[in-house]
């Protein structure tokens, strides 16, 4: 099996994030980098696993700058073959699904892998853009993948259960928990990571659709009031002006 | 639970910038540790310590190792760890390519060791301990032992142990009475008694080989006559595994680290336990000390980290819990603040940041000397070796002993609720305690430092030493704001320098008795200027980074404030010291057992 997983690169869940550039972008300055734990720990992992039962290889994209090959490395360390970085800014997820489309287009994978969202900015939009650039059957939030012959069977979250549907090959995934097991990468893996074959392919020139006009924080939350057991009264009375919850 | 158990941050810091380890890369051996290596190999670590250990850690506590029918029992999750750890190269990870390790730097290693230790420091040294006894056999058995044995070893399926203390030897190695027969079969039959053989027997293993002390009959007395076995559990003959009469007696009820057994072993009741000679036969204890040096810098390690774990614990609650109004406002219609507000508590937060971070700080330079003692030449090399084995007794104690006070202190912030098992940090106070008692008791470091270390070869270490600090200060200099420091850290050294000559004087007076009587104080004098040193230098680095425009500010300017704290509050402490050792009066060898009625 021709497999390809698509990762990207997030602030770490403790990192700070502040805004500039008239809130138009995030402050990058001072901030940890990781690889987007969906596509780490459920994409990738189901990707090896079908690769280790049905033989194949597994190819890494990412869409990024030079700084990004820490992440790359950390997913042949826990076991791709391979990996193409895209150089370039991920501007938008338009941008990134083209440039993976566009690498797609001709190498014919089997399945193309990413994880259910980033979870910087929770679009969960890329693989559906991918699946229609590449006119392919799109499976989102997928918990559960099996793969017999050019079938492959497929469970996803849903609202309160479960649907399951059998697609043919090829297809894109987008992988939610339960996909598989986080892999931590071992010794031999870290060391071996650095001798992988990573190709750096310029992008495609894509005119980007939308701009960001403006991020915003959530509103800061209120100080805590303490209420006395015996003031039940105001209790409910904050509850109900102020706090507007009942 | 605390959410946090280490700072990732700082052993960055230690690595990149107070000791650019990188620079280990023009050493061919480890050419191929790059920043993306050392990070992912951290980053690995801070997996395997969210997931496979730190969530145990409390469990394990109260689920805690039992002897029944036999078998010793242990926690699952030890299972689990040791193959994770097995699998992934870690037990192997510093041996060479050819035997399957992945060279990797002690200095980085060591760095996922405190990451390891400080989720649990119950778990990692059933790996690390195995990884010990596989590189002395490594070092010293013949290529068919190790062929035998290492791989196993590394896998993480059987553990290692180093079994020296007997029922009548402790500290004392010299008496042990373990006895070694030798067989026409090339094999040798031992008998004798081992006791607190940690790691001794469980069931988290397929088999237990234990690195042993025995006598081989006709063998000289004392020291000169002890050599080294390979005793495991279970014998290999054919292609079965044969209960090789290493029984277990019990095991300890520990105070603490109850998921990490100590074992008191009875070896040849049947007259069938075979042991193998490693090396060369008498050489035994030069032999162990191998792994005893190891063993030391990691008993430092693991205390340093397991105070860690309860300073993030304590650090999280004191700003959680709301007690109590400023000194300055006591308005009692103002919300109450977190205790973190209060000046005591930030002291008592600043002493454990400075013994910790200070500790793992010295920890590491001396797996950098142990890096450069293997791998440099010349000058380089000799001075390497030197400091290290200088700095062991240092590295191995006074992070043990400080760090029980430390872990006491974090007790303290939590008032009542850190005496009770809500909070983890009872079972931190009685784990941790272990530390100062492992691997030789402090009096027997400080007996090593004063009465070996500091005169070694003429005295060339402890030259060293001086010459090291010196380098400090200077490169502190330019600073203005670290000069206070510097001329506090330059001035306690000097002092030590007298006071060292002031006891080499006694020395050549009075009997060993006399000088070596208060060698653990001395211990503690040299610790305190040692952790100084490696203020000044985190201070130096942080400072370099702050005039930069380093992002972060926070920390940096945090070590700052720490290297003050130390330097004001702690190295103080050496000036009694001083006096101490200076003093003509010589009490604890006038006093006499009647006294003490």
């Amino acid at each position: 099996m021709k497999l390809l997983v698509c990762i990207s690169k997030v602030p770490d869940t403790n990192a700070k994030i502040a805004f500039t550039n008239n809130q138009t972008e995030y402050d990058t300055a001072g901030v940890q980098y990781i690889m987007n734990p969906y596509d780490e720990w459920y994409a990738l992992v189901r990707a090896l696993e079908l690769k280790e039962a049905l033989g194949g290889s597994v190819t890494l994209v990412h869409v990024g700058t030079a700084d990004s090959e820490t992440i790359i490395r950390k997913g042949l360390a826990i076991g791709a073959d391979d990996a193409v970085r895209i150089d370039a800014d991920p501007k938008s997820a338009l941008f990134v699904a083209q440039q993976i489309a566009e690498l797609a287009r001709n190498e014919h994978y089997d399945i193309i892998f990413l994880g259910k969202e980033t979870i910087d900015y929770n679009g969960a939009e890329i693989g559906a853009m991918v699946a229609e650039y590449l006119d392919l059957p799109y499976i989102s939030y997928a918990n559960h993948l099996e793969v017999n012959g050019t079938v492959a069977s497929v469970t996803r979250e849903i609202e309160g259960g479960a649907e399951e549907v059998e697609v043919n090959l090829p297809f894109v995934v987008s992988a939610a928990k339960g996909m598989a097991e986080q892999r931590i990468p071992n010794m031999r893996g870290i060391m071996m990571a650095k001798t992988k074959p990573l190709k750096v392919l310029p992008p495609v020139p894509i005119e980007d659709k939308a701009v960001v006009v403006m991020y915003q924080t959530p509103p800061a939350k209120s100080s805590v009031k303490l209420v006395a057991p015996e003031n039940m009264d105001e209790l409910v009375r904050l509850l109900h002006e102020e706090a507007k919850v009942i | 639970m605390a959410s946090r158990y280490i700072s990732i941050r700082h052993l960055r810091f230690l690595l990149y910038e107070v000791f650019d380890a990188l620079a280990l890369r023009r050493f061919p051996a480890f050419e191929a540790y790059d920043q993306a290596a050392f990070d992912m190999t951290l980053d690995a670590a801070q997996q395997i310590g969210d997931t496979y250990l730190f969530p145990y850690y409390r469990e394990m506590d109260r689920q805690k190792a039992v002897y029944q029918d036999g078998e010793v029992r242990v926690h699952h999750s030890i299972k689990t760890a040791m193959q994770v750890f097995g699998e992934g190269g870690w037990i192997s990870a510093t041996d060479t390519l050819e035997a399957g390790g992945q060279q990797m730097p002690l200095t980085l290693f060591n760095a996922a060791l405190m990451i390891f230790y400080a989720a649990n420091s119950n778990t990692p040294p059933h790996a690390f301990l195995t990884q010990g006894a596989a590189r002395l056999l490594r070092s010293f058995a013949s290529e068919e032992l190790q062929s035998r044995f290492v791989p196993h070893m590394y896998s993480g399926r059987w553990q290692g142990t180093m079994a020296l203390t007997e029922p009548q030897a402790g500290s004392s190695l010299s008496d042990i009475l373990t006895t070694a027969t030798p067989h026409p079969d090339g094999y040798y039959l031992i008998k004798g008694q081992k006791i607190f053989i940690s790691g001794g027997d469980h069931n988290a293993v397929d088999n237990v080989v234990h690195l042993m002390l025995a006598r081989i009959e006709g063998a000289p007395p004392g020291a000169k006559g002890i050599s080294l076995f390979v005793v495991p559990k279970y014998r290999q003959e054919g292609d079965t595994m044969v209960f090789n009469d290493v029984t277990t007696a019990g095991i300890y009820g520990k105070m603490g680290q109850k998921g990490y057994v100590a074992a008191h072993l009875q070896i040849g009741e049947h007259d069938d336990c075979r042991g193998w000679l490693v090396g060369a036969p008498h050489k035994g204890l030069a032999y162990m000390f191998q792994m005893m040096n190891e063993a030391r810098i990691g008993t430092g390690l693991m205390a340093s980290a397991t105070a860690s774990g309860a300073y993030y614990a304590a650090l999280e609650y004191a700003r959680q819990r709301p007690q109590g109004r400023h000194p300055s406002n006591k308005d009692l219609s103002l919300p109450q603040v977190p205790i973190i507000e209060h000046a005591d508590v930030r002291r008592m937060l600043l002493f454990q940041k400075s013994i910790i971070e200070g500790s793992f700080a010295l920890l590491l330079q001396c797996s950098l000397y142990a890096d450069l003692e293997k791998h440099a030449q010349g000058a380089e090399q000799r001075k390497a070796h030197l400091l290290l084995e200088l700095l062991t007794p240092v590295a191995k104690s006074f992070p043990s002993e400080m760090s029980n006070l430390a872990v006491s202190a974090g007790m303290q912030c939590l008032g009542g609720a850190g005496y009770c098992d809500d909070f983890p940090l009872e079972q931190y106070y009685r784990d941790i305690r272990v530390n100062s008692i492992y691997e030789g008791t402090t009096t027997i470091h400080g007996i090593d430092l004063l009465g070996r270390k500091v005169m070694m070869e003429n005295g060339e270490a402890a030259a060293l030493f001086a010459q090291e600090i010196s380098e400090a200060v200077q490169q502190a200099m330019p600073y203005p704001a670290l000069q206070p420091l510097a001329l506090a850290l330059g001035n306690a050294a000097g002092q030590l320098q007298q006071a060292t000559l002031h006891l080499f004087q006694l020395a050549a007076k009075e009997p060993a008795e006399v000088f070596l009587a208060d060698a653990t104080l001395y211990l503690e004098y040299f610790g305190y200027v040692a952790i100084a040193w490696q203020w000044l230098l985190m201070a130096t680095a942080a400072q370099k980074a702050l005039n930069e425009g380093a992002q972060h500010r926070d920390f940096y300017e945090g070590k700052i404030l720490t290297a003050q704290y130390f330097m004001e509050y702690e190295l103080p402490k050496t000036q009694g010291l001083h006096q101490r050792l200076t003093s003509d009066a010589r009490i604890t060898t006038r006093i006499q057992s009647p006294h003490f009625d």
